[in-house]
């Protein structure tokens, strides 16, 4: 596993500029670089190197820092190795650029990128609406976005019981049924 | 002549859709020239919620991702919370994961048997399979109080231990749905029907496979040996001894194939695991889930459900709550961009078994 | 047919336990719940004796099915299923999610009272229910039929401009939607 690394590290440091790794543990490597390059490094990934699965595209929000984290994850099934590409865009113009032709699930990751940060896709071909449906506002899943203040305003909610009457007694009296000897000790 | 195109609507109110989703399909006679999915009718917002509540809180969530197989989703969350937080899991608590797996795999294969072939107008096998799937739903609900969500697999090992005489259980149960797939090939593998309308259809061949980065049945249905369980071994899959099987054939019949043998190979590791089961604690117990922090840091892990692989990216900021939960289910490929591709060329009536076949399961998709 | 009251008594007897017997639910999963359907439909809990079976199209169900959380967008669907069922027509509300909203209580995307906007006639309750409880969701159903006391889809008729309004502050103008969709 140690090797395996190493020889990735040093191949993807010569053949990119500003790129950090951070080493862990397990199977697992990863790489910090800049948006720009994702295409090429992630082909180089998949063409040279043999990371032929595209795992996982996540984006995270990091409000305090006003910039939005994407991960990309890929996989070789021949060096049992997991690498992380991560990037860092900016909340108030997020761009980034459109991976879709190295693989074709990636389309269906930037569409809910899209939908749910706001993030733009360069060059994206598909329909703008994935998920949700005549939304209007901040994407939703944006940190800022309240979800529990939205509910409240759009939906109606059940009134619930203020009190913490027994209802129980009511309720078997109601479907004439009787309570059972056992289950009368958990009976408050 | 060239016939005239057509629209047609495949969905959401549809028998033989798999979950609530919508197919566009653009059909020339009975021949598809064009599919577009859309999905979002069944988007809940799980992610977003799970940002709102604490990490044991949200851990009640997992389950509810995808339906017919719950615990690789419960697995999932335990293992990443384990990961990042560094938590011993109980030599224990492991066998007895790996047996819930497996149980909770075979489930899902009845239903997987009574859909693909109900998708074909067999209708015996949905009412074989799915009545003894229950077989199983009864042993959850022993071991864990419910039959479908069971919030068993929790971080730190399991909620608690097996009940007295459960492995006697289980391996009764085992060998009466052994003697049952015996059965269940005779009507659905030797069957001429069956064989007809699935051989040379919805193929995924190896470079469409790459392309779309296809996991699980599918992939293993077009000759790639891929599986998590041997690529990735999580809990103890690495001291068991079972076998991936492949077929070469890349249609439905191949897929249902492999399915075939996954479903004896789940037994044998059922059989295996409490054979090898140790005595133990079965819980690492969690702090004060008010006050829980977990430290700050990320995790990605994977687990082989029946659809294949599912993955799920877990951050914490050092909170008591994620900072980010993001699932990626089997279908999540599987669903949009294949299915959209494969579909092409098809007859109208195979979409069913179609999507039966590569495991769509929308609540998955959508989350 | 005479008019008087006790004709009209029997036949509403007679009517309504033929319905009772023969309740066609629509095949719609709309969300986690269709998960145990199959099993009440199947060989061990077997619902068919109760006379409860599949049907294919809208036009053909007696039952709407609200299995579980409705997302805003398949609450537009649902609705237009429902107007498009012939007249006895009853609705099932199926987990807690309709009750409440359950555990979604917060959630942008799901409604979380399912009486405002279709007129529920039976409740059932649990995450997930049981097929036992089903079955009696369903055997309650044929007790309210048999009563006479199932009327959702009249007070659906009556109630039209209330329970469209509700849904139209949900779906917001965007979204076309016929006053009624037959």
């Amino acid at each position: 596993m140690k090797e395996i690394k190493a020889k990735l590290i040093e191949k993807i440091g010569g053949s990119f500029e500003n790129v950090s790794v951070k080493d862990h543990d397990s199977n697992r490597l990863d790489f910090h670089v800049d948006t720009n390059v994702i295409p090429q490094i992630l082909t180089f990934l998949k063409v040279n190197m043999g990371y032929i699965h595209l795992s996982h595209i996540s984006c995270v929000d990091w409000i305090e820092d006003g910039e939005f984290e994407i991960v990309y994850i890929v996989w070789s099934p021949t060096e049992k190795l997991k690498v992380f590409v991560r990037t860092r865009i900016s909340r108030e113009k997020p761009l980034l650029p459109n991976i879709d032709m190295i693989w074709r699930q990636a389309n269906t990751y930037e569409r809910e990128l899209r939908e749910m940060y706001g993030v733009e896709v360069d060059g994206l071909v598909a329909d703008k609406e994935f998920l949700l449906e005549d939304w209007e506002g901040m994407p939703p899943m944006r940190r800022d976005f309240k979800t529990e203040e939205y509910a409240q305003n759009t939906f109606w909610s059940r009134d619930g019981r203020e009190d913490a009457v027994d209802v129980r007694e009511e309720i078997i009296k109601r479907s004439r049924e009787e309570i059972p000897d056992f289950a009368k000790k958990y009976s408050r | 002549m060239r016939e005239k195109a057509t629209t047609l609507y495949f969905g959401p109110q549809h028998p033989g859709i798999t979950g609530n989703m919508m197919i566009r399909l653009k059909v020339e006679g009975d021949t598809i020239v064009k599919a577009t999915t859309e999905v979002g009718y069944l988007h809940r917002a799980f992610e977003k919620l799970q940002e709102k509540r604490n990490w044991l809180q949200s851990f009640t969530m997992m389950c509810r991702f995808c339906v017919p197989e719950t615990d690789p989703m419960e697995e999932l969350y335990a293992r990443a919370v384990e990961t990042i937080e560094g938590r011993e899991v109980p030599e224990r608590a492991k066998y007895i994961r790996v047996m819930v797996l497996e149980l909770a795999r075979l489930a899902s294969f009845m239903l997987w048997y009574g859909g693909q072939n109900g998708s074909l107008g067999l209708y015996t096998m949905g009412q074989w399979s799915v009545g003894d799937r229950n077989y199983i739903l009864d042993l959850f609900e022993e071991l864990t109080g419910g039959r479908v969500y069971h919030m068993y697999i929790w971080p730190g090992g399991v909620r608690r231990d097996l009940p007295k005489g459960f492995e006697q259980k289980v391996i009764k149960t085992m060998d009466y749905l052994e003697k049952r797939l015996g059965d269940y090939d005779d009507l659905m593998f030797d069957n001429a029907i069956f064989k007809k309308r699935t051989q040379g259809v919805g193929i995924v061949d190896k470079d469409t496979a790459v392309e779309h980065g296809v996991v699980g049945a599918v992939l293993r249905g077009c000759g790639i040996k891929s599986d998590i369980r041997i690529d990735e071994p999580y809990e103890v899959y690495s001291k068991l001894d079972f076998e991936v099987p492949t077929s070469e054939g890349a249609d439905i019949w191949a897929r249902a194939l492999v399915r075939r043998q996954e479903a004896r190979q789940s037994i044998r590791i059922i059989r295996q695991v409490i054979d090898m089961m140790p005595g133990g604690a079965v819980y690492n117990k969690i702090p004060n889930p008010q006050k829980w922090k977990l430290p700050k840091g990320d995790a990605y892990v994977r687990v082989e459900s029946v659809r294949g692989e599912v993955g799920l990216y877990a951050v914490s900021d050092g909170g008591t709550m994620p900072r980010r939960i993001h699932l990626r289910g089997a279908a999540y490929v599987h669903g949009i961009t294949l299915l959209e591709d494969v579909l092409v060329g098809e007859n109208i009536a195979d979409v069913s078994a179609i999507m039966n076949s590569l495991g769509t399961c929308p609540p998955e998709i959508e989350r | 047919m005479i008019n008087d009251k006790n004709s009209q008594k029997i036949s509403d007897f007679v009517q309504n336990w033929a319905r009772k017997h023969s309740i066609w639910v629509l095949a719609y999963g709309t969300g986690c719940g269709a998960i145990e359907i199959p099993p009440t439909m199947t060989s061990r809990y077997d619902a068919e004796r109760l006379g409860v079976r599949g049907a294919a199209t809208p036009r053909q169900a007696d039952v709407l099915l609200i299995t579980g959380y409705l997302t805003t967008k398949t609450l537009k669907r649902v609705i237009r299923v429902y107007e498009q069922m012939q007249d006895p027509k009853y609705v099932i509300g199926f987990g807690s999610c309709t009750i409440n909203g359950g555990m979604y209580y917060d959630s942008y995307n799901t409604i979380k009272l399912l009486d405002k906007y279709l007129p529920v006639d039976v409740y059932i309750n649990g995450c997930m229910p049981r097929p036992e409880s089903v079955l009696a969701g369903f055997g309650k159903l044929q007790e309210l039929i048999a009563e006479g006391k199932a009327n959702g889809a009249k007070e659906y008729k009556e109630n039209h401009k209330y329970y469209r309004d509700n849904l139209r502050k949900i779906i917001g103008n965007k979204y076309e939607m016929p006053e009624y969709n037959w």
